[in-house]
């Protein structure tokens, strides 16, 4: 069993798709790299794998350096996000390929698929072909044809996103029980925080440009980003932000760049915002941080204006303008709410994120 | 039925059904005539290879033979080396076929994959334009060329390398066509897996161009079978081809049409075996750029 080091790995000269990335799995460790759509994160998957070379740095897996060695010589296995299966065969023998190649006896090679068939849930279905199975179940075949490989690192990619949310989720519980997952170093990829979240050992943000923006803790992550980017991507809905300058009445305050919003500056803020470099300010905020009621101890009492307000069921969602600022509030899903309305809401303002406005980074989170 | 819905449907107006019966009967007529126009030689032959040779030289055709012949089927080989032919025809078609589709195939699924390196886009293009001219323009330097080889022109050899220039452009351009649609993303896996690029390629990325290689097969085949300009120049004597037997039953003073209607019947039965045997296939391989996932 083995750890997975990537160091200072590069791909694309003029236009760096992964530049100077660095990280390293632990054995029996889920790393899950979320980030947007077309980042680099496929990329990334595809030189761990050996598919592409990269231009600089390399990929160690248990201390060996797998610089030079093709795909089909590492003990690594990868599922793709199109899931890749092999039309011609059935589902037995799409698992059975990676154990054919290896040249398992058959006892052996049985034992293992009705093995992890069962485990997933497919062993019905070892007979049919890829194009007689549904999503989900593809998605399982898929897996299987990895873990019955029983590799030193296993590469996710996007594996549940493209399935309907009630498997989606089923098969997000399923990876916290995999055993097999959990034993090797295992390096997902997705663009769904919440899969990230729900998963993650640690998670690594990537942000344009290639690079690996924050490691870390999935709670660490969620509330202290060390910049405006991470803030943005993880968490739904997203973080209220809002751009402000300092000014001085009577004392120091917050005032929005747009509208009329006016912050304290609390206790907490005060040293953070001496590191400023000019006088601007991002401001970010969660909205379940902001919220219909009033209550002083907690912070900020405004009133607001709803323009849209969405009731999800397990909660409500409101858009609202408060004193010209637009933003986002979460509510309980009993109240009920209609545009147009207005509403008072408290901004719990302990709960505020400072960012630089120049560098985007976290005032609250040294270097 | 499609066409029945859609005039179900509009059963409550009255035009629009009767515009679509219209349409209907005038589509189905075109399609008899056109089946009478196509069957009609395949007919024609079929009637004269039974008739007696008196019979086809009559002034006013008969379309029904007036004394049945079955026996012209086994007089056509009343020459031994008609049989020969049939079988030269078949060694050179085969021969030729399998060279093509397994040169076809490398070098189609290069363009495929390494278009770079294969010498691009120009190259390719370059191969299928050899397909483009007329190949009587190149008849009489072939025959010189093929002259000073070893084997001479005279020789099975010769025509299965010959029929390559035109039947090697075509399953190349086809190969590739078939091994751009099959996914990448399947060999990928397969290297994951642990297989060698050459056993993903066998594993892999043949079964699923298998049905394409098919139609490939066929079209070369017929082609190499039917030929007639280039194996009248270059064989006759050590070898002959069928089609170069069939003008042999027309002497100075008359013509055997019953002979040659017969001969060129049993020629027909070879290509329409395998076309019933790999129907499926074809099918399913002519569409397979057509339809995709």
């Amino acid at each position: 069993m083995a750890r997975l080091e990537v160091e200072r790995i590069c791909k694309g000269w003029e236009f760096p798709v992964i530049d100077e990335l660095s990280f390293t799995v632990e054995e029996g460790e889920f790393f899950v790299i979320v980030g947007a759509s077309g980042i680099g994160k496929t990329t990334l998957l595809r030189l761990i794998s050996g598919l592409e070379t990269p231009d600089a740095g390399r990929v160690v897996v248990g201390g060996r350096d797998l610089t030079g060695i093709p795909p089909y010589r590492r003990s690594i296995a990868m599922t793709f996000e199109s899931y890749a299966l092999y039309p011609h065969l059935t589902v037995y023998e799409n698992m059975a390929s990676p154990l054919r190649a290896r040249r398992l006896p058959v006892r052996e090679r049985d034992r293992r698929i009705l093995a992890t068939a069962k485990l997933l849930r497919i062993d019905h279905l070892l007979e049919r072909r890829p194009g007689e199975i549904s999503g989900g179940q593809k998605q399982r075949t898929a897996l299987g044809r990895t873990l019955v490989a029983d590799p030193e690192v296993f590469l996710l990619d996007e594996p549940i996103s493209h399935l309907d949310a009630k498997i989606r989720h089923e098969l997000r519980t399923q990876f916290h029980t995999l055993e097999d997952l959990r034993k090797v170093a295992t390096v997902y990829v997705t663009h769904d925080y919440a899969e990230a979240l729900s998963l993650g050992d640690r998670i690594g943000v990537m942000g344009a440009g290639g690079k690996l923006v924050q490691i870390g803790a999935p709670r660490d992550l969620f509330e202290r980003p060390q910049t405006l980017a991470v803030a943005e991507h993880l968490g739904q809905p997203t973080i209220n932000v809002i751009p402000a300058r300092i000014i001085d009445d009577d004392g120091p305050c917050l005032q929005s760049e747009e509208g009329t919003l006016r912050l304290p500056v609390t206790d907490f803020a005060r040293p953070l915002l001496e590191k400023l470099q000019g006088r601007q300010v991002i401001l970010g905020l969660r909205p379940q941080y902001l919220r219909p009621g009033h209550d002083d101890t907690r912070g900020l009492t405004l009133r607001a204006d709803i323009d849209i307000y969405e009731p999800l069921g397990t909660l409500g969602i409101m858009l609202v303008r408060c004193e010209g600022v637009r933003m986002t509030a979460v509510t309980d899903p009993e109240m009920t709410y209609h545009s147009g309305e207005t509403v008072t809401l408290t901004l719990d303002l302990d709960q505020l994120f400072y960012f630089d406005a120049v560098t985007e980074k976290n005032l609250a989170v040294g270097d | 039925m499609t066409m029945g819905e859609t005039s179900s449907r509009h059963a409550s107006t009255a035009r629009p059904k009767d515009a679509w019966r219209y349409v209907r009967i005038l589509f189905i007529a075109f399609l008899v005539l056109w089946l009478a126009f196509t069957l009609f030689p395949l007919y024609f032959m079929t009637i004269t290879a039974f008739k007696t040779a008196a019979e086809t030289n009559l002034t006013t055709p008969t379309f029904w033979p007036q004394d049945w012949q079955p026996a012209n089927f086994l007089g056509v080989f009343a020459e031994r080396t008609n049989f020969n032919a049939l079988i030269d025809s078949f060694i050179i078609a085969t021969c030729n076929t399998a060279l093509a589709l397994f040169l076809g195939s490398l070098a189609g699924y290069a363009f495929a994959r390494f278009p770079r390196q294969a010498g691009g886009e120009n190259l390719a293009f370059w191969i299928l334009s050899n397909r483009m001219f007329p190949p009587v323009a190149i008849l009489v330097p072939m025959f010189f060329l093929f002259d000073i080889t070893p084997w001479g022109t005279d020789s099975h050899i010769s025509l299965i390398l010959l029929y390559l220039v035109f039947n090697l452009p075509l399953a190349t351009w086809l190969m590739m066509v078939f091994f751009r649609d099959a996914p990448v993303e399947l060999e990928e896996a397969a290297y994951l897996d642990g297989w060698t690029p050459l056993r993903a390629f066998v594993k892999v990325t043949l079964p699923l161009v298998l049905p394409g290689m098919i139609s490939v097969a066929m079209l070369c085949w017929i082609f190499a079978w039917n030929e007639y300009l280039f194996a009248n120049l270059f064989v006759g004597t050590a070898v002959r081809t069928y089609t170069i037997v069939i003008p042999t039953f027309t002497h100075g003073s008359q013509t055997l049409w019953n002979l040659q209607m017969a001969f060129s019947l049993i020629a027909m039965i070879p290509p329409v075996v395998l076309f019933i045997l790999l129907r499926r296939y074809m099918v399913r391989g002519l569409s397979l750029g057509v339809v995709k996932g």
